[in-house]
């Protein structure tokens, strides 16, 4: 059972049964999103040397023939990297929408908060030691330095008590050390080792198989399971750590669990295709402003459109950069932080009306 | 059963031209690797260790990690042109640097993609397209034009890598001969500079020519930095108060060939900025024990690089006669 209502802002709401409620507003940013990011994915299976596209895909699903060399573009090529961009997107503005409500600051993701440069430095470790480190072992090291910085932010800034923007400082203490040092390894390694770890550090689709699509696809599930249980905490987080206590959140609890939910998030990321710099901050950020949202939603909206601007990005790399090196992370900056303008931009004309 | 049988036979017999043609190779890295005998269309990752050495053997190279689709390569110095001399057929390139295009090099169809141990982290990528061949190029496990002798191994041209390098000990008997004797017990030391001071690896053509001469490398205790796994041309960084202090027989100075200067005058004001005044301190500097060469013809793992590197010590020696 469906019922219209309106919520205490006056904002229109769907109400379900079971007392959950949803803005018809969010839906409709959902729906849209979602239609953007298929679209787009449509559209990127067109884009590369191979003459092929969304209809020899439609047309070998259907069961029909399509040569070896389209075959490989859309299936080996193509289709894996759209599908990893837009969970690796997802995953990294998950992590982004999730911190910045733990720690009261829209500034927060996994980079201002040193879990990147955690993973990163234990990957840049790993491969010095041992360049040709099985995957797994990379997963791990990106994990284990992601939750490396985590505990010691945990343990730095405190108890329930401590305030988000303890956490953001801190956080960015530890980012800055790491950064340091990861600039210190790229420095003064031979160029070679150097040149391989900057190619990384650059953020690449390249590797994206449907091994790794595999791979990440239960930590995607697990990401949509996470909405449902954090969401509805997280909207108490976003009133601060006292008032989210005073409403009954178990802050010492879920926080550090909320944070290794992140952390595993982004590491997971960072392994799969290098540091999407900024990315945590971007999508939750121009979700926001499309539509304003809390709660599942807000991650749900933050998530979605952290999928749609990689798989944009990735298309750019592939279709517009011709042969010039554009690497996902830049062509991320290139496609996103316009768009990141504008709506700031936007949002301030709007607040300069509104007085 | 009376079907079986002569399927069966066909079935080898189809099959047989091809595993005769194939062949299981176990590379640097340990991986097993199925390849074509006589592998034709090849593409490497690594140009100038990897490309050159077989271009310097005669064969084609298809693809080159690097170049760009109209021929030109990444950096500023063509190593085709500089090692090998210029008018070659330059390999087609398969993406910008940094974002290997699969469909690019599936488009160039090779039968073999030739790598080094630190792209280990792309083989299964690039195996979608080819078998995929690590080769090691650290310094502390391949020797002076070893890479070349061992991809020769592997494409079946060792009988053309036997006659230049027959052709290349005769040059070094040679030059030998010219050569003051007691260079049997003289050390040398190559040093590359970049933004910091280098001391170069093992795997070089300059390297194999050098100890081919009778110089014997200086060991280098005292590094500045931490040394490469898995490959590199450099060996390990060193600081310049090492530096300052090291005094052996030869000094090799190579300037860095992102940018100009590669001759002595580029080299000269390129270590001052490094080590000012080293000129007027270094035993090696105030007693003209010092050889300038231009890295980009010698520093590739080839007959080729090994016979600049001839070239320049015959130079050398006979302006200190």
């Amino acid at each position: 059972m469906i019922r219209r209502g309106l919520a205490m802002d006056g904002k229109r709401v769907l109400r379900l049964s079971n007392g959950l409620q949803m803005r018809i507003g969010n839906l409709r940013t959902g729906v849209g999103l979602a239609v953007a990011a298929l679209v787009l994915a449509i559209l990127s299976t067109g884009l590369g040397l191979t003459d092929t596209g969304f209809f020899d895909l439609l047309n070998a699903l259907s069961g029909g023939q399509i040569s070896g060399t389209e075959g490989y573009a859309l299936w080996t090529v193509r289709l894996p990297r759209i599908l990893l961009g837009f969970m690796v997107g997802w995953a990294v503005a998950l992590s982004g929408a999730l911190l910045q409500s733990i720690a009261r600051n829209p500034l927060a993701d996994p980079g201002l908060f040193g879990f990147s440069q955690g993973s990163m430095t234990m990957i840049m470790l790993l491969l010095i030691i041992a360049p040709m480190a099985p995957k797994s072992l990379v997963v791990l090291a990106a994990v284990t330095g992601g939750l490396c910085v985590a505990g010691l932010l945990l343990w730095l800034v405190g108890g329930e008590r401590s305030s988000g923007l303890s956490i953001v400082l801190m956080g960015i203490a530890i980012e800055t050390v790491l950064s340091s040092f990861g600039s210190l390894l790229i420095l003064y390694l031979p160029a070679e080792t150097s040149i391989a770890l900057s190619e990384w550090l650059a953020g690449s689709l390249f590797q994206a198989n449907w091994t790794m699509i595999t791979a990440f696809t239960p930590l995607f599930v697990l990401s949509l399971a996470g909405i449902l249980l954090a969401g509805p905490a997280m909207a108490t987080y976003d009133l601060g750590p006292e008032m989210a206590m005073a409403l009954g959140e178990p802050v010492a609890r879920s926080r550090p669990v909320i944070l290794v939910f992140a952390v595993v998030l982004s590491a997971a990321a960072v392994t799969a295709v290098g540091p999407l710099v900024f990315l945590g901050v971007l999508a939750p950020h121009i979700a926001g402003f499309i539509s304003p949202a809390i709660a599942r939603a807000r991650l749900f909206l933050s998530g979605l459109m952290g999928g749609i601007l990689v798989v944009a990005a990735d298309a750019m790399t592939r279709g517009v950069a011709g042969g010039l090196p554009l690497p996902l992370g830049l062509s991320l900056t290139m496609v996103g932080v316009p768009l990141f303008i504008i709506a700031l931009r936007l949002q301030a004309l709007r607040k300069q009306q509104s007085h | 059963m009376r079907f079986l049988i002569p399927c069966t036979i066909a079935a080898l017999l189809a099959v047989s031209p091809v595993l005769a043609a194939e062949r299981t190779v176990t590379d640097d890295t340990g991986r097993e690797v199925t390849l074509p005998e006589h592998p034709e269309r090849i593409v490497v990752m690594h140009e100038p260790l990897l490309g050159v050495p077989l271009m310097d053997l005669g064969l084609d190279v298809t693809g080159s990690y690097g170049r760009t689709d109209d021929g030109g390569f990444v950096i500023a110095v063509d190593f085709i042109d500089t090692v090998l001399g210029e008018g070659k057929p330059k390999p087609s390139g398969f993406g910008p640097f940094g974002q290997p295009d699969l469909e690019k090099l599936r488009a160039l169809q090779p039968d073999l993609i030739l790598a080094t141990a630190l792209d280990a982290g792309k083989v299964d990528q690039l195996a979608t397209v080819a078998p995929v061949y690590l080769q090691n190029i650290d310094g502390s496990k391949v020797h002076g034009f070893e890479v070349q002798a061992n991809l020769a191994a592997l494409v079946g041209l060792e009988d053309a890598f036997a006659a230049r390098k027959a052709a290349y000990l005769e040059r070094v008997a040679q030059l030998r001969e010219t050569l003051p004797a007691e260079i049997a017990d003289q050390t040398y030391l190559p040093i590359f500079l970049t933004d910091q001071l280098n001391v170069v690896g093992n795997s070089s053509g300059m390297i194999q020519a050098l100890e081919d001469l009778g110089y014997t490398r200086l060991e280098v205790s005292d590094a500045g930095g931490p040394s490469a796994e898995g490959g590199s041309m450099m060996l390990m960084p060193l600081s310049t108060e090492a530096f300052g202090r090291l005094n052996p027989d030869v000094l090799v100075l190579l300037n860095n060939y992102m940018g100009d200067g590669r001759d002595e005058a580029g080299t000269r004001a390129k270590l001052g900025k490094i080590v000012p005044g080293w000129d007027r301190f270094m035993k090696p500097a105030l007693e003209d024990r010092i050889l300038f060469v231009d890295p980009a013809k010698v520093i590739t793992p080839t007959v080729a690089s090994a016979e600049h590197m001839l070239d320049a010590v015959e130079t050398w020696s006979g302006k200190a006669q």
